[in-house]
């Protein structure tokens, strides 16, 4: 079954058939799990780094933020028997507006604030494609643990 | 035939839109407009009145008698509701094709030209009221351009993709670059076509802001920052990718901060929410 992940949203599965996508990552981030034992694996898919913007969205959309978001995707995805150290985890997305500086930047902001809690709790990333003036749409086959990303304007790629 | 010539002479061959949307466009945004005002242009378009009455009809707001007349309908909805829902039906017809060459369903296309018209009308309530319903349409029709430009775009990927990759051009200058006339452009020439107000026309030709003498002027910064909004999100993102320019002096010059844009994002799913629900009426 395909299973969507929409903005602000984060969807985890351990059933074979399953493919969970989400499209379009502008500035947002696509955080990919993947644990290929437990064979559990999930996306979340965030607008904003930190949920201190507004609290009230925050308590009613938990995965609009990276510090809200990123330990909901673990949690839920401990709970079908993933574990943290065996897990693939992949990063997409950040993506800037030409030009986009400083703190205009949510984009680079979005990966920053992955990057600190990611260095905080010792967790690696295996594979990146970050930042760049394009978008992305990801899908990950619970079967397989096989990520295909497509760029705007370009074929989808397998990871 | 020039490429500029065959673009002219698509601009011909689209279908107009309906008078009543010129007439309407001339007074929403006028001070004192009435309820009686939009009720006697829009009744003049038998098609426009019929499908007005329909949406309003429809089990969507579940009224218990039926309306009528599109004087009932103004009151019912509000004379806002009444003007999105004439400029929706009026885009929906160039607007929702699917845009082979810019690499974008049917359904991208559309929602985005909607999402941005409601984040631009929220944007306008905040900044500049009076003129909030040429904000919408303005928001809504901006890259009408690129329903056209589309077919030149395939045929140009390449060409245009090395300039934005290896020389730094944004996707509109590489449209100007290799096609010799880009979106915003060609979408001031189509309106212009269609007798939009000279106001409205300026907006849709500079809405990226390219020209650093309009970053002033609001009503364009309104429009801007909504399709910059949109960009982030990814809605209404195709081949041209995020490769417009940014100008954060024009966010500033508008009193706003990096939080404000944040606080706009975080509106978004809401924002998406409208839309499908607007959608769904129409």
């Amino acid at each position: 079954m395909k299973i969507i992940v929409g903005v602000s949203d984060m969807k985890v599965s351990n059933t074979p058939g399953d493919e969970v996508v989400t499209y379009s990552l502008g500035s947002c981030i696509g955080l990919v799990l993947f644990d290929p034992v437990a064979r559990v694996g999930g996306i979340l898919h965030y607008m904003l780094p930190e949920s201190a913007l507004d609290k009230e969205k925050a308590a009613n959309k938990p995965f609009m933020f990276a510090d809200t978001g990123i330990p909901r995707l673990f949690k839920q995805a401990y709970k079908f028997d993933a574990i943290k150290k065996r897990m693939r985890v992949s990063v997409f997305g950040g993506a800037q507006i030409l030009d986009q500086k400083g703190f205009f930047n949510i984009g680079k902001r979005n990966h920053m604030a992955l990057k600190k809690i990611f260095f905080k709790n010792n967790v690696l990333v295996d594979h990146e494609e970050v930042g760049g003036n394009v978008n992305r749409t990801v899908r990950l086959q619970i079967k397989t643990g096989d990520i295909y990303v497509k760029t705007s304007g370009a074929k989808e790629v397998k990871i | 035939m020039t490429a500029i010539q065959e673009l002219i002479k698509e601009i011909r061959q689209l279908t107009p839109m309906s008078p009543v949307v010129n007439q309407l466009m001339e007074v929403m945004d006028t001070p004192g407009c009435a309820m009686e005002d939009i009720a006697a242009i829009v009744q003049y378009d038998p098609a426009m009145t019929a499908n007005i009455l329909r949406t309003c009809n429809s089990a969507y707001f579940g009224l218990s008698n039926p309306i009528e007349s599109v004087r009932d309908a103004v009151s019912l909805l509000g004379m806002d509701q009444i003007l999105e829902l004439v400029m929706m039906k009026a885009g929906t017809r160039t607007l929702e094709k699917p845009q082979k060459g810019y690499d974008l369903e049917q359904e991208a296309v559309w929602k985005s030209a909607v999402a941005a018209a409601l984040i631009a009308k929220e944007l306008a309530k905040k900044l500049c009221p009076e003129h909030r319903n040429t904000i919408f349409t303005a928001a809504l029709l901006k890259d009408i351009g690129k329903t056209v430009l589309d077919r030149f775009i395939a045929s140009s990927h390449e060409k245009i993709n090395t300039l934005v990759r290896e020389e730094g051009y944004s996707f509109m200058e590489a449209e100007k670059k290799v096609i010799g006339i880009d979106h915003a452009e060609l979408g001031a020439m189509i309106i212009k076509t269609w007798n939009f107000s000279p106001r409205m026309v300026k907006i849709v030709r500079h809405h990226h802001l390219s020209d650093p003498s309009m970053q002033l002027d609001t009503d364009i910064a309104i429009v801007y920052l909504s399709d910059c909004i949109c960009m982030m999100t990814g809605m209404g993102v195709g081949a041209d990718g995020l490769a417009y320019r940014f100008h954060d002096q024009v966010i500033k010059n508008m009193g706003l901060t990096s939080d404000d844009i944040m606080k706009i994002l975080a509106e978004f799913t809401q924002t998406m929410e409208q839309v499908e629900e607007l959608l769904q009426i129409v």
